[in-house]
């Protein structure tokens, strides 16, 4: 038996904790584990919900907190190695760019650690960090050697300092994003709502390696007449496992790991929806569902080998 | 779908605290809503120089739990307390709890009193009474308590040497708390020391003994794998009054459970089995495997061992 052990990739995942609900860390930890990962599990905030609720409560950690726990005792004491971090929401402009500055350093003294960053910033139009950290995040992304950036639509836009609206769009702030921050690799764009398929109810899930070559890819996703809370946390951490569980396997193609993390987020969120819609009855206009239910489609995340979502379309920048 | 709310300790890495209870409990179908009472980088048996994070302090704690009875006070079938770091963290849990359970009489509290273990505390004094007004309140709070033998004896408020004597604690206790199981007891009272013991008892019938083989306790965190896995197999009896499961046969199950993690763990740290506590870099190996183990949970009704020594 001792023979076939394999090990178990680690990975830091430094985001935001909430009690009730998932989203932040609690949407990336349970499919991370469930999936195989060893998941060191850093929380920048403890609030008892998200904020999509009316009411929540909580505290932010401390940067001084974050910073101990990382550098005296993850990486001092301990001298953990991991493959990937994960990088989140962070309360303030202060713990992003110390927490940064930490990272970067892990991944420039360590080239088998993979960074994972998600820029936090908003969505749909509207900031909800400090202002400040979009030049924060843009120095970051400028300066340190990142595997895999995961912005929505919202946050591309900030980083190129363009509009996304079309596909023509979507190809040129790829470009943009590369020549500016020519250290990230991999970009995936999670959520793209591009007027060229405005009428086919469909977004767009689009990604770009600046180490094959210069191809944009797409999927275009049939919409569920709701919105939900973490499905870009869990988009994120779905990516992370399908570009690195590397069992037995050479590394595969962003757009190979992305139709995999697409298929699982898909089908979540399809049971997600099915799930309360069984609860709350029919409905005409969208629903907001602020709770996935990771917990309900273990089946799903169970899926080894995972299944795609088929071919990507293209673009040549 | 059942919800629980576990109020207890995080580490950052490691298997420790609701690190130790959420992934299985998960597994299990849970959805585990996770009140973190610490957060530190990892537990304290890597040495208390190697430990660093913040306890989260009283005001946030109310703050946190307020929050969810507010707007949540109807979503948990269960409540798990483990690990609180002081007085006023312990007090504030009880006294949340008990609102959650007032408000819904039927919510089952598993409450893991971690006060020591073998003679020592490893909490202030001062948490004593405020775990011993929880498990004595007459308003019947707590459902299951899983003291090992020390902290059952702080409860009892008596040394306990004798089977007789164990069983007259039980007796006692029961007055207040429904289910006790004593995870570890002192095997001095029983023939063969080789062996761990551990007692199950539910009000009102003979408590049952279990005997596990020995395996050195090195492992941190089987005591709260131990309590999660615990609640939920004693959960599946006392929230269906019809259930064909029997409280034995469950808590059988458990250890079979256990047993097999160990195995696991173990199948992956051997050779490093003799590491120091305190020596950070080796402990780090020492670590359960929660998440290797995920198919080892939901193994609902199999006992390859009948771990069932004798009554009392």
């Amino acid at each position: 038996m001792t023979s076939t052990l394999h090990r178990t990739k680690k990975v830091l995942s430094i985001q935001s904790h909430v009690i009730h609900g998932y989203v932040g860390n609690k949407a990336a930890t349970f499919p991370l584990q469930y999936r195989g990962w060893d998941v060191d599990v850093l929380n920048t905030v403890q609030f008892s919900n998200h904020p999509g609720y009316a009411h929540f409560t909580g505290f932010k950690c401390s940067t001084e907190e974050l910073v101990e726990i990382v550098e005296k005792g993850l990486i001092g004491a301990l001298g953990i190695k991991y493959d990937a971090v994960l990088t989140g929401y962070f309360p303030n402009v202060q713990a992003l760019q110390k927490m940064a500055g930490i990272v970067g350093q892990m991944c420039d003294e360590d080239e088998n650690v993979q960074w994972v960053l998600d820029p936090v910033l908003g969505d749909n139009g509207r900031l909800y960090v400090d202002e400040k950290c979009v030049a924060v995040y843009r120095d970051i992304l400028q300066s340190s050697k990142i595997f895999l950036a995961t912005p929505n639509q919202f946050e591309m836009e900030l980083l190129v300092g363009m509009p996304v609206r079309t596909l023509e769009d979507t190809k040129r702030a790829f470009e943009l994003f590369h020549e500016r921050y020519p250290r990230v690799t991999r970009v995936v764009v999670t959520s793209l709502e591009l007027s060229e398929f405005s009428n086919d109810n469909v977004y767009v899930v689009a990604g770009f390696d600046s180490s094959l070559g210069d191809e944009v890819f797409f999927y275009k996703i049939p919409k569920i007449n709701a919105t939900f809370s973490g499905s870009g946390d869990l988009i994120t951490a779905m990516l992370t496992d399908s570009l690195l569980n590397d069992h037995g396997r050479t590394q595969q193609p962003l757009s190979t790991s992305l139709g995999q993390a697409l298929w699982l987020v898909t089908s979540i969120l399809q049971k997600t929806y099915d799930l309360n819609v069984a609860n709350q009855g029919p409905h005409d206009s969208a629903i907001s569902i602020k709770d996935l239910k990771l917990i309900q489609s273990r089946d799903i995340l169970k899926q080894d080998p995972v299944p795609s979502m088929g071919k990507p379309d293209t673009i040549n920048i | 779908m059942p919800r629980l709310l576990a109020t207890q300790s995080h580490v950052v890495h490691g298997y420790v605290g609701n690190k130790a209870a959420t992934f299985p409990l998960q597994c299990l179908g849970w959805d585990v809503d996770c009140c973190n009472s610490v957060q530190f980088s990892n537990h304290t048996g890597y040495g208390l120089d190697k430990v660093f994070g913040t306890i989260t302090n009283e005001t946030d704690l109310k703050e946190l739990l307020s929050g969810l009875f507010d707007n949540f006070p109807q979503d948990y079938q269960a409540l798990l307390s483990g690990y609180l770091p002081n007085k006023n963290s312990v007090r504030c849990m009880g006294r949340f709890c008990a609102k959650f359970k007032e408000k819904n009489p039927e919510i089952i509290w598993l409450m893991d009193p971690v006060m020591g273990d073998e003679g020592q505390l490893y909490v202030s004094e001062d948490v004593i009474p405020e775990y011993r007004k929880l498990a004595l309140s007459p308003k019947q709070l707590v459902d299951i308590i899983t003291p090992n033998q020390f902290e059952l004896e702080i409860l009892y408020g008596e040394e306990i040497k004798t089977k007789d004597h164990l069983k007259k604690a039980l007796e006692i206790l029961h007055n207040t708390i429904p289910v006790i199981i004593v995870t570890s007891c002192d095997s001095k009272m029983f023939d063969d020391q080789d062996y761990i013991y551990c007692v199950a008892s539910m009000k009102n019938k003979t408590p049952i003994v279990y005997r596990v083989p020995f395996i050195d306790s090195y492992f941190t965190g089987v005591g709260d794998l131990f309590s999660a896995l615990l609640l939920d197999r004693v959960y599946k009896i006392l929230s269906n009054p019809i259930t064909t499961l029997k409280f034995e046969d469950q808590v059988n199950n458990v250890l079979n459970v256990i047993q097999k993690v160990l195995n696991l763990t173990r199948s992956y740290t051997s050779g490093k089995i003799n590491a120091k506590m305190g020596s950070a870099l080796e402990m780090k190996e020492m670590e359960l495997r929660i998440v290797e183990s995920r198919d080892i949970y939901e193994t609902i009704n199999v006992n390859e061992n009948d771990y069932i020594y004798t009554r009392l």
